[in-house]
């Protein structure tokens, strides 16, 4: 083998209980945030402007980044420089009316070169706002639904079933909890990508569950077989999806750097819930779940 | 070894080389599959033609452009029995005790459920009051029987309207079509190239409805206000035109039906007579004196002209309505082509309700960089991948085929989208990158699987191998099928594009690519 190798990793001196225990407390902290944040806005997540409403400027001007809320009459949410670009910003408004603040976009700031000021406009009626977190509830409910009960048909046994079930939970709520953490709001990417973790995740278990049920032989054995495989699998994805977030980013692309950094924080917590939690869940099946 | 026993040991390589080929010429060839028509929602040819090196069809968000999606202002009563003949009767009835205008309402009877529909298109009335309205009407209702929204019927005559209408305002490669959310609401949502929100915002809300009213005087020194043409009283309908003699004008024919009626009212009202020539409308001091005939476009007074000469003559004479033809006069070029537009178009038959709407606008220009940024991205992405699991197997022999194999699952899916034209945006692009993540991680299994504990070298071997693996990659597709699924169904903004792709470069990879890349490494493996 040559450049790199996943490493062979011995989890006899640790129990199950002990295994499992550090994902489980990284979840309870993911809720824990998630809650806190609940009692404190009324919402377990931020919401972006695609669900609570608001309005999003993207805009070229020569004016300074400090000149930029002046030009409104209403106070920008926030603003954002995009870095392959310069002088161009990303404006977010908690108002819905935007044709008043195109218009004062384009009185009040200096063009940039011969373009348009407004180069983009994103707008969201609290209403219409509301109907997407909807949409996106149920979408996700009924994703995180099907993928259940496509593991217990693929499984037919209880703990195995429950092991993918529990960590695909996990691998959701943990880059929520993380999203709250470094701010950032809940938007049409960000569903879009927890939607692709509950498929990413449950590769990685199915891997593992299928080595060391359908297979056979030595449980050390299966587990490092199906983690050569696994992680070699999350760590090029890993590595894909922070390139994309990176590059979107520098580009100003929103959807496909949000996208790439849920994915990226994501599946880094389904390396911990696959080959902790998973597998000390197994492992227990194995040994004495089967035997009871 | 014969043809046919190259193709049978072959047959899933073959099937991806031509899979490959048709999606390039899709792709690539001027004209594509099938014909520029066929399948193009009216989309981006003309422009692209030429100027585009591939068949893609992009999206608002690669393309530039200005989508609204808005909801329908009303109020329908649903499954109401009312005796046929007493439909306008009904509506009278409603106009009289909601007080709204009749535009505002509509009875409706539906062929295929047997029953009548009452809707209102007014956002100020409670279900309340609609259906004590109705009992009042003689209608048997109740509270329970009313709902938010309006019938589908009403949408679809909303989308054709607003299709005509972008038309014939010269908006090539506009789109409109509904949406729905789960809760049933509705969503009526427009695409056009090349305008921004405010100018597609005008177009969409101005309901259009036309109408001519005759302002004359009441014979006690006021004056009196009749109309005595309506929007399906004109037969035909040109577009606005100029000329030295009346300015920007539209000229119309009105219907057979309509034009005796007309032609008697102008007679009686003394508009061919003494009004020749005689309107000062808003002038102080005329009232009394004024015989003005005034377009009114939504309420508003847009022009108010006497009648010509050349007009009152025939009309006397009573032989104009041979040839009922007249045109109407608009103060500018905008106002005469909106007039025009209105006419013809009809009018929307509810108002959309902008402020429970989402906006989005791309400058042509930034679209034009998100095109050149997405695909770098794209490509850094795939260059990552390539580089790490050549970092992992450090054997040409496996990454080389799994990088390949990856990218031609994104080249039949780009042939594929090309093919039925379906307009590219952002969402699609993510969409291709998680293709190639979740493409690679399936042949890295394959690969792991494949190659386990020492050489490969029999067939069977391997295909006892690859049969494993297959089993985890089958349950794998699945579980990223139904976990898309929803995204794919529900319309959820930008997304259901990321999905669709998704499913479909999952379906291409299970049946198409993944078993190739199994007989590549076979090959390669084993000599055979």
């Amino acid at each position: 083998m040559g450049g790199f190798d996943v490493p062979e990793i011995d989890y006899t001196p640790y129990s199950d209980r002990q295994l499992a225990a550090v994902p489980l407390a990284v979840l309870a902290l993911a809720l824990a945030i998630l809650l806190g944040w609940y009692l404190l806005t009324g919402a377990p997540v931020a919401m972006g402007i695609e669900f609570a409403g608001g309005t999003e400027l993207t805009v070229d001007t020569a004016s300074d980044r400090a000149e930029i809320p002046a030009a409104f009459d209403a106070e920008p949410e926030s603003v954002q420089a995009v870095q392959a670009e310069d002088d161009r910003y990303i404006v977010q408004f908690a108002s819905t009316d935007e044709s008043a603040l195109s218009e004062q976009a384009a009185a009040n700031l200096e063009p940039a070169g011969d373009g348009e000021v407004v180069q983009s406009v994103t707008s969201t009626s609290a209403a219409f706002g509301a109907q997407a977190q909807r949409t996106a509830l149920l979408g996700v409910g009924a994703a995180f639904v099907g993928m259940s009960v496509l593991a217990f048909a693929l499984f037919r046994t209880f703990v195995p079933s429950v092991a993918i079930v529990v960590s695909a939970f996990s691998d959701i709520v943990i880059p929520l909890a993380v999203m709250n953490l470094v701010g950032i709001p809940l938007s049409l990417g960000t569903v879009a990508a927890l939607l692709m973790l509950i498929g990413y995740s449950v590769d990685s278990d199915i891997l593992l569950n299928n080595s060391v049920l359908r297979r056979g032989g030595d449980f050390t054995e299966s587990v490092h077989r199906a983690m050569r495989t696994g992680v070699t699998m999350t760590v090029t994805s890993m590595a894909a999806m922070a390139v994309m977030a990176v590059a979107a980013t520098a580009f100003g692309i929103d959807l496909l750097s949000s996208i790439g950094l849920i994915l990226f924080v994501g599946l880094a917590a389904d390396l911990l819930n696959t080959y902790l939690l998973n597998l000390s869940l197994l492992r227990w099946y194995v040994h004495e779940g089967v035997a009871r | 070894m014969g043809l046919r026993s190259v193709v049978g040991a072959h047959w899933r390589v073959i099937l991806l080389v031509i899979l490959v080929g048709v999606a390039l010429v899709a792709l690539f060839v001027p004209g594509g599959l099938l014909p520029q028509d066929e399948f193009a929602g009216g989309g981006n040819e003309s422009a692209d033609a030429g100027a585009s090196p591939t068949n893609l069809a992009y999206g608002l968000g690669l393309d530039g452009g200005t989508r609204i999606s808005a909801p329908v202002v009303g109020t329908t009563a649903e499954e109401l029995e009312i005796e046929p003949d007493r439909a306008g009767e009904v509506e009278a009835t409603l106009e009289d005790e909601l007080g709204v205008d009749s535009a505002n309402v509509s009875v409706q009877f539906h062929q295929d459920s047997g029953f009548h529909t009452a809707e209102l298109f007014v956002d100020d009335v409670s279900h309340e009051e609609f259906a004590a309205a109705l009992r009042a009407a003689g209608v048997d209702a109740t509270e329970g029987d009313v709902r938010d929204g309006v019938t589908q019927s009403t949408r679809d005559s909303i989308i054709r309207t607003i299709e005509t209408k972008i038309n014939e305002a010269g908006l090539s490669g506009g789109r409109v079509s509904q949406s729905s959310a789960p809760n049933g609401q509705y969503y009526i949502v427009t695409e056009v190239p090349d305008r921004t929100p405010a100018e597609l915002r005008t177009l969409l809300s101005e309901r259009g409805i036309v109408e001519v009213r005759a302002h004359y005087p009441d014979g006690e020194g006021g004056q009196t206000n009749e109309t005595v043409l309506e929007q399906g009283d004109f037969a035909g309908v040109d577009p606005a035109a100029y000329n030295e003699q009346n300015g920007h004008h539209v000229p119309v024919s009105v219907s057979e039906e309509a034009a005796p009626e007309f032609q008697a009212a102008m007679n009686e009202y003394g508009f061919t007579g003494p009004g020749v020539g005689q309107c000062g409308f808003g002038e102080p001091g005329t009232d009394g004196q004024n015989y003005c005939l005034l377009t009114i476009v939504d309420g508003e007074v847009v022009d108010a002209h006497s009648m010509g000469p050349d007009l009152a003559g025939p009309m006397r004479s009573g032989e104009w309505v041979e040839d009922p033809q007249f045109v109407m006069l608009a103060p500018s070029q905008t106002e005469a082509q909106a007039l025009s537009v209105n006419l013809r178009a009809g009018s929307l038959r509810a108002p959309l309700d902008f402020e429970n709407d989402r906006t989005f606008s791309v400058e042509p220009a930034l679209a034009e960089q998100f095109k050149l940024f997405s695909l770098v991205t794209g490509v850094l992405s795939v260059l990552t991948v390539s580089g790490v699991v050549y970092l992992r197997y450090a054997d040409r022999r496996v990454a080389g085929p799994m990088v390949v194999t990856a990218l031609a699952e994104v080249v039949i899916l780009l042939g594929f989208a090309a093919a039925i034209r379906m307009p590219l945006d952002l969402s699609h692009v993510a969409g291709f990158i998680a293709v190639v993540g979740t493409g690679v991680d399936d042949l890295i299994i394959i690969a792991d699987e494949v190659m386990e504990e020492g050489d490969v070298n029999s067939r069977r071997v391997f295909a006892s191998r690859f049969r494993k693996a297959f089993w985890v990659i089958g349950a794998a597709a699945a579980t990223t099928i139904i976990a898309m699924a929803p995204l794919a169904v529900l319309s959820l903004g930008d997304l259901r594009g990321f999905a669709i792709i998704t499913i479909l470069g999952v379906l291409i990879g299970v049946f198409v690519t993944r078993p190739a890349y199994g007989d590549i490494l076979r090959y390669l493996l084993t000599g055979e």
